[in-house]
């Protein structure tokens, strides 16, 4: 479980996050919509501790991670996958080695056992023949799923989204939402996923959070979000895709 | 209406001041990391090689460039000179004087600023604005353990063979030069460099080796870190670290000669 409390961020003067409190269940897709800028994206790296809040905690499984060292974070990110927003597949590896990075890295597995999981990922992610391919000579839609494969390989609790279909086409945006759906069943994982697209929410979310300008103004079952009577979230039920 | 103005001046500079100590400060953090992650070279030799190859191999071509011109031109020039005083036989002495404790290092020193330094900056500066560097955190690894150590040792480990080949180089145009264009014997232009070499020398020239690495390195990646606001963001990294780290080697090439020569005078 991971849980924003009271969680204040500032840039400068520019208060991102104002006293956000947030939670996330094991288990449940849960989405936090918004406009571009308004901090989605910072809500994320905070669960991880990427960066700190100025004030507030940040507790995953119980744990307050906001006086934590960068040594400290390691088991506790090893809890969770992210796959950012433009991916971040290291661009000098590739797609396999890419893969088996954090393998190699953190779990000293015998050679067999990583390419193993390797091989499974990759089926999963549906990038056979791919292998020993840069991540610069795939598509978009593609390099989101080796991101995907990537943060799933080491079997996460739970999986971060910034932004899954952001610049997909509608093709693959739709797969890469299939994907995130089928995690929960098949896998049994937590996901968030930060999005400014309605669709998405209510094609996939369980409960969902609207960040606006820097507080939490809903934060329920997606179902209910039809029930708000805020001027905001009125105006994006009706528009269906926020302002970019 | 003045008043205003000065005060917005002074709050200004004042800020100016604390951007620059807080910049100095996270720098003496990165740096002191980027040494505490040495012992992990072991597991990173991979890494360690590759740079090598990068810094050390690559980097032939260049310092030869940088260093046979030097050497040519030291020894045309200074014969010429020599000549009006009819103490040409001192050529050998004067251009190694030159090439080795000063010109050699230098200038390989600024070229190595060139081409290793703006690669480390632009690299881990796409690196950056790419969320690579945050992905390798979001996974448990250590940023500067993967990505600054190993160039760190490999420039600490290069730098020194490079200087003795562009030493090397240097002394051997100037040899040639100074046989073709000065019509001086090999021989007299070697003998009068052998004897007279003494360890202040080598220790001159071979002290500027780590030197460089450090400031090329730890400038260089320092800033390809804090690359922020896109493509521009990373041009602007790159170009802070190679303005950076070239003065800091044309300061540090003053320095360590003004100490090493007071010391071993």
């Amino acid at each position: 479980m991971i849980e924003l409390r009271n969680v204040t961020l500032k840039y400068g003067e520019r208060v991102i996050l104002d006293k956000v409190s947030l939670t996330v269940q094991n288990n449940t897709i849960k989405a936090v919509l918004g406009p571009s800028g308004v901090g989605k994206s910072t809500v994320i790296k905070l669960m991880l501790g990427l960066i700190k809040p100025n004030s507030g905690q940040v507790f995953v499984d119980g744990v307050d991670i906001t006086p934590l060292k960068e040594t400290e974070l390691y088991p506790i990110r090893r809890k969770m996958g992210i796959v950012f927003q433009g991916n971040a597949l290291f661009d000098s590896m590739t797609i396999s080695q890419n893969m088996s990075f954090f393998l190699r890295e953190n779990l000293r597995l015998p050679d067999d056992e990583i390419e193993r999981c390797v091989t499974e990922q990759i089926h999963f992610a549906g990038l056979e023949g791919y292998e020993d391919q840069l991540p610069e000579n795939l598509s978009g839609g593609m390099k989101k799923r080796v991101a995907i494969g990537r943060a799933l390989i080491f079997n996460p609790k739970m999986i971060l989204f910034d932004e899954p279909t952001a610049g997909l086409d509608p093709v693959s945006s739709r797969k890469i939402l299939t994907i995130i759906a089928s995690l929960k069943k098949s896998n049994d994982l937590g996901a968030v996923f930060v999005t400014h697209i309605i669709d998405d929410v209510f094609a996939i979310a369980d409960e969902v959070a609207v960040l606006y300008q820097g507080k939490i103004i809903f934060d329920g079952p997606t179902d209910n979000l039809h029930e708000s009577d805020h001027p905001f979230i009125r105006s994006i039920l009706s528009d269906k895709i926020l302002e970019l | 209406m003045p008043l205003t103005s000065a005060n917005t001046f002074m709050d200004r500079n004042l800020f100016r001041l604390k951007e620059f100590i807080l910049t100095m400060q996270e720098f003496f953090l990165f740096a002191l990391r980027s040494f505490a992650t040495l012992p992990k070279a072991k597991r990173y030799w991979r890494d360690v090689l590759d740079q090598a190859l990068i810094c050390g191999v690559e980097s032939i071509p260049i310092v030869l460039v940088s260093s046979i011109s030097i050497g040519g031109l030291m020894s045309m020039e200074v014969g010429n000179l020599l000549e009006e005083f009819g103490a040409k036989t001192m050529l050998g002495r004067s251009t190694s004087n030159a090439v080795l404790r000063e010109l050699g290092p230098l200038l390989m020193g600024l070229m190595l600023a060139a081409r290793y330094g703006s690669r480390n900056g632009a690299e881990l500066g796409a690196m950056q604005i790419s969320e690579q560097i945050d992905a390798l955190r979001a996974f448990g690894t250590d940023p500067i353990a993967k990505l600054v150590m190993p160039r760190l040792l490999a420039a600490l480990l290069m730098f020194v063979p490079l200087i003795a080949l562009s030493d090397f180089a240097g002394l051997q145009t100037a040899a040639i030069v100074a046989e073709h264009y000065h019509k001086i014997d090999p021989g007299i232009f070697w003998n009068s460099i052998y004897p007279r070499l003494v360890p202040k020398d080598f220790v001159v020239s071979f002290l500027k080796a780590p030197v460089f690495a450090i400031i090329i390195t730890l400038v260089s990646s320092f800033n390809g870190f804090s690359a922020r606001g896109g493509t521009a963001g990373v041009g602007r990294s790159t170009i802070k670290g190679i303005v950076a780290s070239s003065g800091l080697v044309l300061i540090a090439n003053f320095y360590v000669s003004k100490v090493v020569l007071d010391i071993m005078h």
